[in-house]
């Protein structure tokens, strides 16, 4: 069954999922996953559908260019089939929380020292929180770690991260024990 | 003996109270035995209960010395029939993942302490102290004996049930 990554953006109003998800039950789309939140005014929405026979991102798309005229903006992608595999994710799950007051590259610096490490960031958020006088920035990640980099070693990266941006992080285990 | 396919919610039986065993016959033995096979063939289970595996009686097996938590503090394997957790204490919060619920994990705040009373394979009387996540590993396979999963226990689903990522 073809797979499409379906992205809708817009200001954010009552209404919005309502005119989305009509025009995928119209259609005969299935929801197979999916997030959507609210960021800065604006509306998110992530998913991934399928059909069981539409077998053309452009047609596909066709279908919601009517949302434009709603002030939404809609992208469509097609998964490849070898692409739509879950993929398992294997590994000790940790939670790092970065907060301190906002400087350019922190999202960025936290990012490399990660993936420099093969660390896998499987959820991120950032928000700007604090007065306008003195913003701060707080970010929360949760990141699978390799079997190469154990919580002592991401810990020492981290805390070395730490002293240069003057910011504060911290790592917990939020790997599921498994009954 | 066997190892058996684990059921997955919703199939209304992991939803049963349990009956309890009678009488400890063969059928007991065979039906503890492929609990410890199903649970060493998953190879990252801790326990399993009867239900489970599609039995409605009374009986779970738990190990969790072969886990990074459980190892330095554990009463090896435990074979438990009719099994009566007759005190507790203390709070902990894990967060939970169960095989009959593959898709989500859950916090859950269980007894850090408990004492269990339960028939062994053998057919003696025991009482263990069990704490810490071996105390959790037994209270979530005993919560499946009355038809409960871990999605009964959490008090959030906004900030309590995680989906697994994948």
């Amino acid at each position: 069954m073809p797979h499409y990554a379906l992205t809708i953006i817009g200001r954010d109003r009552p209404g919005i999922v309502t005119e989305v998800t009509e025009i995928l039950f119209k259609l005969g789309c299935n929801i197979a996953d999916s997030s959507s939140t609210l960021l800065g005014g604006q509306y998110a929405m992530i998913q991934i559908i399928s059909h069981p026979s539409i077998d053309s991102t452009e047609e596909l798309a066709a279908a919601f260019a009517p949302l434009e005229a709603s002030g939404l903006s809609a992208f469509v992608r097609r998964i490849e089939p070898e692409k739509l595999q879950k993929q398992s994710i294997g590994g000790e799950i940790y939670m790092i929380s970065v907060y301190g007051s906002d400087k350019p590259g922190i999202v960025y610096r936290v990012a490399k020292e990660l993936s420099e490490r093969q660390v896998n960031i499987t959820d991120l958020n950032t928000k700007l929180v604090g007065s306008e006088a003195r913003p701060v920035y707080v970010m929360m990640l949760e990141a699978v770690l390799p079997e190469s980099i154990d919580e002592a070693e991401l810990t020492r990266v981290l805390m070395a991260l730490q002293g240069e941006l003057q910011v504060d992080i911290t790592i917990r285990s939020i790997t599921p024990v498994e009954l | 003996m066997a190892i058996c396919e684990i059921l997955i919610y919703p199939d209304e039986r992991l939803k049963t109270v349990c009956a309890p065993v009678a009488t400890l016959d063969a059928t007991v033995d065979a039906l503890i035995q492929n609990l410890v096979d199903t649970m060493l063939a998953s190879g990252h289970s801790v326990g399993v209960a009867a239900p489970q595996i599609g039995d409605l009686r009374r009986v779970a097996v738990v190990d969790v010395s072969r886990s990074k938590l459980g190892r330095d503090n554990h009463h090896g394997l435990l074979t438990m029939i009719n099994p009566e957790i007759i005190s507790r204490s203390g709070q902990k919060v894990m967060r939970e993942g169960c095989m009959s619920v593959p898709d989500y994990t859950g916090n859950v705040t269980r007894s850090e302490e408990i004492v269990v009373e339960f028939r062994d394979r053998d057919g003696s009387e025991r009482v263990i102290h069990a704490t810490g996540f071996e105390a959790v590993a037994i209270q979530h396979e005993l919560d499946h004996l009355d038809g409960f999963l871990f999605l009964d226990r959490v008090s959030s689903l906004k900030t309590d049930v995680f989906r697994r990522k994948g």
